[in-house]
């Protein structure tokens, strides 16, 4: 119990890869061992995380469970991992998709093996990029997650579609969407690396509680190439924030999303939406606010005007939408926009209330985003098994058939659109909060964003199951069948019970934000 | 005594005896027999020398009869060889024998 | 039981219902709407309780100490946001109706989706029942109408709406309050879009969901903007005289129109009632939404939703007002009285020429709750609420008596088979007067109480009270305004009594019209009492100069938005506005009956020659619709079709990526086409090329012929032994 205890980080870090390495061994033709060896092992790193939970202390300041070893110790880098309230959610938030991700692919046929073993070395890769206090390490996982994303979507992603390039040259849309994905994060990264390995140079160490402390007064080092220390700091902010600001996303570095989400498998998108989104604005929490405050509440304004581009061209475009999958994908770029508005505020008005409420929202949203957005891509992929298609005009009138499926699109929609009483009303309301005295008029235009939300989330309800019966799928349509129940009914009761009683998690990342901006 | 010489010419007359006849012949029974004068006329350059030079050591004796032995284990596999041609080719003539061609 | 707990136990029972009904016995209707029925019975009878307590407290000691109970909701760095419930007088009030009339038109609903009736041949969820066939004993063959396939979804909607209201009502902070408003905005969308199978009612369900939204997203601003200056959103809190004493002096934020904070805010929070209760501009859904079954239409009309958005105008008079001493208006008062009134009026002169009977209560809706929203903006807060509570019986009522009428002409629908009859059109009504006797009477009395038929009815009270405020205060546009509107709904009540219920059927329907079945009859009974007496608790205690003592009860109302020790204002009876009551309320009725008394069927309306082309727009709803379809739907589609997404992602950013893209793509051609492909690659060609044909030269040495390598061989030994010979010398 105490080695548990006491290793219990690393060991919810590398469970999935070790889950990952029995996979290795196990042979490719026994598919139902396969999947359900990968399901059971997936859900070891979520008893790790819950034994986390239940030992991390809310009123404690700082990091918990820390662990240091030695890594890189030439350049100063360590193997450092730690929670705080904020890292926690995003945890358990990752620890409880990719379960339910797992459990959503049974559908998949086609080389099962290669799927679960990408999909948990995904796992391992985004918890690495949460627990990591080492810039080096951080990035070494944010990079992780991108090679196991890209085969998913390469390989296993919708087989259908085209996208036309330059010149009359066209290419499978999933091979477009994963090369886009792809190259756009990695060159985004480019400036990250970079901006780390400055860093890194100047401070001699990679460690952010270090940094915390000591990254702001090394002023003097900061000159290179005879630029001053305010700008060499500001070019370093942009970089970190560009990467970042791509992968959350923030218009205007959005359009690899809906192609990515687009084209995806549906446990895919889940995980796509659900984890690693917040990969991005987790950077902003963990990284870019605290390692250059001065920076972050400069350009605040610059962040809230994108995030409010985001929220009301994203929820304009969902509602654009013909294609469902799209139009969810869309979604997700207007809900993280909240996520990212509320980090602006937080940026500009550190060290008042306002940060702390903003920022606790734009936390609780990411959580909950990740649960409403994995809820809806899922339950996009179970009307797809079954009809093929995600064009919203060939549905119609769905709900005579299938009405427990329509009763639960319905719900999942209105925890999307923010109804009060599901879990997303309580982080906008916040975020809103937080964002109104300091950020007003930004504030006020994203009122656009949020009444847009409800447009495209009333389209899809009205295109699937609304409207004259379209009796072509009469026979063919079958309702959500168990399994699929029982990927979604976790995630209804927790967007329920985050709706009604927040308290519980936020009382976790209230103590971090606290500490961190009040 | 005899010199040396004498059995050095000998041996040298022997050998290129034995190598005309296995560059010119056609027949590849007579290219064998050619080789076999050439393997007898080092022979015979081998005894001489052991016998003027080192006649306490046994060496040159020895590899003399270790030639014979290879000589006959070759005569034995070359001849076998030269059979099976004929049976396949009806023929022994080295010229029509281009197996190795490009 | 201790009152607080009970309070925190009404809303209770209806969500409880809607679980049990959704997940367990969706498949048995009896059960579902035992469960329906039995929630909004405990609900009423908490609500009934709870409002006796209230009673017992007395309104001026409610006023003061209300019953309240709070707790930690949201830890938000140091301090925590606080939700609970309070019950104060206004609350009290607020429940005791909203117990009364979500109980009958729950148990309404059994008879109206047709409990007990066979299943439809042809029914599908998702369209209205259309009638079964059954064989009676002799053999003969009948359509009857047929039970709603999805008749248990029905009661469990109708549990989370109830849900939704009580929530709202017994909130003690408006952020709670808005939870229960926007569930209620849920619960209203699914319900006009019950029969979601039918185009318009998903369209309608839609447009009620987005023009309400349209208010609501300014009201969530409002909230956070009063949270932020506040600190809470507590009624104690925001409503304390400190706080509103510094709203009312802080300029707006960013100094918006020279506004106030308190003026701001109030203004934003209005936004979200003009959007629930349907004022205008922002109207449009309302007459839509009659694409609900019937209850549904008094639930949304009457008992809770648009009353919702009144409520909550009440509830935040102390902020609205804030700033204005003596009666005087402030902006955001201004704000009120015009639009209340212009509503009142606007909306009053579209139901003049409405044909379907739903369509004419929703537009009387509209106008009567631009009569409360007027008088607050005049800041008659209590004659509002009494006209609200009123209200609620009556339409309810009325909404409960046109749905039985609409069943009773279905019935005769079914029974002639001609199915281009439209039940709901008033000119293929007429003479239901004997054929539906308890819906008559009891319409009758919903209607007169719309009208404000003097001294007898509630409706005649409330406004009455209004009127006199405004003629009190001197705001005389107001009261002209409001006049000519009570005027208008006094002769459209009376059309809509004539047309249906006198004269002689006007259709072989109509002629086989049936009397409802009791569990709708009764709840228009109860209703019908209501209309009367719920009256009768405001009668002024001056009235007519008199000295009646303590009789209007409802003026405690007051004390919910006082500081403590402050008496509420009382006005002094006055005969005019009384005269003017009665005198529009008679003449309206008269004039009425006067002229629709002798419609024939097939005649054109007698208005549409005396108005002409006025009367075409007043159809047509002064093309609101078109209008905004026009300014705002398709606009809104473009935008986000084209612009957004054709334009800006795939045209703009994708093609700057793509061009992106391209600029490699090119490179990498240059680096291939001018260096790789003809230096290295060729080059490395080039090289491999001359070794192979060194090598065909070469291999023409490989004769496979033993003799000519031994000769080449002796050759060789003969140069090399040469060539070393003379190297040696």
């Amino acid at each position: 119990m105490d080695f548990i205890h006491d290793n219990i980080l690393t060991l919810v870090l590398f469970s999935p890869a070790a889950v990952a390495l029995v996979l290795l061994f196990l042979p490719a033709e026994e598919k139902g061992l396969l999947r359900w060896t990968a399901f059971t092992g997936s859900l070891v790193p979520l008893a790790l995380t819950l034994v986390l939970w239940f030992g991390f202390d809310a009123s404690a300041e700082g990091f918990q469970f820390e662990i240091q070893a030695l890594w890189y110790d030439a350049i100063g880098s360590s193997y450092h991992l730690g929670v705080d309230g904020i890292s926690l959610a995003m945890v358990l938030l990752t620890t409880l998709l990719v379960p339910l991700a797992i459990l959503a692919s049974y559908s998949i046929d086609d080389k099962i093996k290669a799927y679960m073993i990408l999909f948990l070395l995904l796992e391992t890769g985004m918890l690495g990029v949460f627990l990591s206090l080492d810039l080096l390490i951080f990035f070494v996982f944010y990079e992780i997650g991108l090679v196991p994303m890209y085969f998913l979507i390469n390989l296993w992603g919708s087989e259908k579609g085209e996208r036309k390039l330059w010149g009359g040259m066209t290419v499978p849309a999933r091979t477009y969407a994963s090369f886009k994905f792809m190259v756009y994060t990695m060159g985004a990264s480019l400036g990250l690396l970079l901006a780390i390995q400055m860093i890194g140079a100047v401070t001699g160490t990679f460690d952010l509680i270090e940094l915390y402390e000591v990254w702001q007064t090394s002023d003097a080092s900061l000159e290179v190439f005879g630029l001053g220390a305010a700008t060499v700091r500001s070019i370093a902010f942009w970089a970190f924030v560009v990467a970042f600001a791509l992968k959350v996303p923030v218009w205007p570095f959005h359009t690899w999303l809906p192609d990515a989400h687009t084209e995806a498998p549906t446990a895919g998108s889940m995980i796509l939406a659900g984890v690693l989104l917040k990969l991005g604005a987790y950077g902003f929490i963990r990284l870019v606010i605290p390692l250059y405050p001065a920076e972050s509440q400069t350009f605040a304004y610059a962040l809230a005007f994108l995030a409010t581009m985001a929220i009301v061209f994203g929820a304009f475009a969902a509602y654009g939408q013909r294609d469902f999958k799209r139009l969810v994908a869309y979604s997700s770029v207007n809900h993280m926009g909240f996520v990212v508005l509320g980090i602006a505020a937080a940026a500009l008005a550190q060290g008042t209330e306002h940060a702390t409420i903003a920022m606790n929202g734009a936390v609780l949203q990411m959580f909950n985003h990740g649960l409403s957005a994995a809820g809806m891509f899922f339950l996009v992929g179970v009307i797809y098994d079954r009809t093929h298609t995600r064009d919203l005009e060939a549905y119609g009138g769905l709900f005579a058939l299938v009405p427990v499926y329509g009763g639960i699109l319905i719900f999942t929609s209105m925890a999307s659109l923010g109804l009060p009483g599901l879990n997303g009303f309580v982080s906008e309301f916040l975020v809103v909060r937080g964002a109104w005295p300091v950020l007003t008029g930004f504030t006020a235009l994203s009122m656009l964003g949020l009444l847009f939300t409800g447009a495209y989330i009333l389209k899809g309800i009205k295109s699937t199951l609304h409207g004259p019966l379209n009796t072509h799928w009469v026979g063919h349509l079958t309702e959500i069948n168990k399994r699929e129940l029982f990927v979604i009914a976790p995630l209804m009761v927790l967007m329920l019970w985050l709706g009604i009683w927040p308290a519980w998690l936020l009382s976790v990342i209230n103590g971090a934000v606290s500490a961190l901006f009040g | 005594m005899i010199p040396l010489s004498w059995y050095l010419i000998l041996a040298a007359g022997l050998f290129c005896l034995g190598l005309y006849g296995v560059l010119a012949r056609k027949n590849a029974v007579a290219i064998l027999m050619g080789i076999e004068l050439m393997l007898n006329a080092v022979n015979i350059n081998l005894v001489a020398f052991w016998r003027y030079q080192e006649p306490l050591d046994v060496a040159g004796q020895v590899f003399a009869i270790m030639v014979f032995a290879v000589s006959a284990a070759e005569v034995a596999v070359g001849l076998a060889l030269v059979i099976s041609l004929y049976r396949r080719r009806r023929s022994v003539v080295a010229e029509n024998m281009d197996l190795l061609r490009w | 039981m201790q009152t607080e707990t009970l309070i925190w136990l009404i809303p209770l029972p209806p969500l409880v219902a809607f679980t049990l009904i959704v997940l367990v016995t969706n498949k048995n209707r009896a059960l579902s709407h035992t469960l329906g029925v039995g929630a909004a019975f405990l609900s009423w009878l908490g609500a009934i309780v709870v409002f006796a307590r209230a009673i017992g407290e007395g309104f001026h000691h409610l006023g003061e100490a209300p019953f309240a109970s709070a707790f930690n909701w949201l830890p938000l760095g140091d301090s925590f946001l606080q939700i609970g419930v309070r019950i104060d007088p206004l609350s009290a009030v607020t429940l005791f109706f909203v117990g009364w009339t979500v109980l009958m038109i729950t148990l309404y609903s059994i008879g109206y989706q047709n409990f007990g009736a066979p299943k439809g041949d042809h029914d599908r969820p998702g369209l209205p029942p259309h009638g079964a066939t059954v064989t009676d004993d002799h053999g003969h063959k009948h359509t009857v109408p047929s039970v709603e396939p999805n008749y248990s979804r029905f009661f469990a909607f109708l549990g989370l709406f109830a849900f939704g209201m009580y929530v709202l009502v017994v909130s003690d902070n408006l952020l709670t309050l808005f939870v229960g408003w926007e569930i209620m905005g849920l619960c209203s969308y699914l319900l006009i879009g019950f029969w979601y199978a039918r185009e318009s009612a998903r369209a309608a369900a839609i447009k009620a969901f987005m023009t309400t939204r349209v208010g609501d997203v300014f009201m969530l601003l409002g909230l956070v903007y009063l949270y932020s200056e506040a600190g809470s959103l507590s009624y104690h809190v925001i409503f304390s005289p400190e706080v509103l004493e510094r709203l009312a002096h802080d300029p707006a934020v960013g100094g918006l129109l020279g506004l106030t904070a308190a003026g701001l805010i109030g203004i934003l929070l209005f936004i979200g009632t003009v959007g629930k209760s349907a004022q205008f501009p922002l109207h449009v859904w309302l007459p839509d939404a009659m694409e609900g079954p019937t209850p549904v239409s008094a639930m949304i009309h009457a008992a809770t939703m648009v009353s919702a958005g009144v409520y909550m105008v009440i509830r935040i008079f102390p902020i609205l007002s804030a700033g204005s001493d003596h009666g005087q208006m402030t902006a955001a008062m201004t704000v009120l009285a015009v639009i209340g009134a212009f509503t009142a009026l606007f909306s009053a002169t579209i139901a003049l020429a409405q044909n379907d009977i739903k369509r004419v209560l929703a537009y009387s809706t509209i106008s009567q709750l631009g009569f409360m929203i007027a008088a607050l903006g005049i800041g008659a807060y209590v004659a509002a609420a009494f006209h609200l509570m009123t209200h609620a019986f009556f339409k309810a009522l009325l909404f409960l008596g046109s749905g039985s009428v609409i069943h009773g002409m279905e019935h005769g629908v079914l029974h002639t088979g001609d199915h281009d009859v439209d039940p709901q059109d008033m000119r293929n009504m007429g003479g239901l007067r004997t054929r539906m006797p308890v819906t008559f009477w009891t319409f009758l009395i919903g209607g007169f109480a719309l009208a404000g038929f003097p001294l007898v009815t509630a409706g005649f009270w409330s406004k009455d009270e209004i009127l006199a405020d405004a003629w009190a205060h001197q705001h005389y546009t107001v009261f002209i305004t409001l006049a000519v509107a009570a005027l208008l709904t006094a002769f459209y009540t009376m059309r809509q009594i004539t047309m249906t219920f006198l004269g002689e059927p006007r259709t072989e329907a109509a002629r086989h019209a049936h009397e409802t079945p009791w569990t709708m009859t009764l709840p228009l009974a109860v209703l019908a009492v209501f209309a009367i007496v719920a009256g009768w608790i405001g009668i002024p205690n001056d009235f007519l100069g008199l000295d009646l003592g303590e009789i209007n009860f409802f003026h405690g109302v007051a004390y919910t938005l006082l500081p403590s020790g402050i008496e509420p204002p009382g006005i002094t009876f006055h005969i005019i506005p009384l005269l003017t009551s009665i005198g529009v309320a008679g003449l309206g009725l008269y004039l009425g009956w006067l002229v629709y008394r002798g419609y024939t069927a097939g005649a054109s309306d007698p208005l549409q020659k005396a108005l002409g082309p006025v009367y075409k727009v007043l159809q047509n709803k002064y093309y609101f619709d078109e209008l905004y379809d026009f300014l705002f739907v398709r606009p809104a589609k473009w935008i986000s079709e084209t612009f957004v997404y054709l334009w800006l992602d795939r045209g703009l950013i994708d093609g700057i990526l793509h061009t992106l893209a391209r600029i490699a793509y090119w490179l990498g051609g240059i680096f291939r086409n001018r260096l790789e492909m003809p230096i290295i690659s060729e080059g490395a060609d080039r090289l491999g090329d001359g070794v192979r044909d060194f090598g065909w030269l070469l291999r023409k040495s490989q004769t496979g012929n033993v003799q000519g390598y031994l000769n080449i061989g002796l050759v060789l030994v003969v140069v090399i032994g040469v060539v070393v010979v003379l190297l040696l010398n």
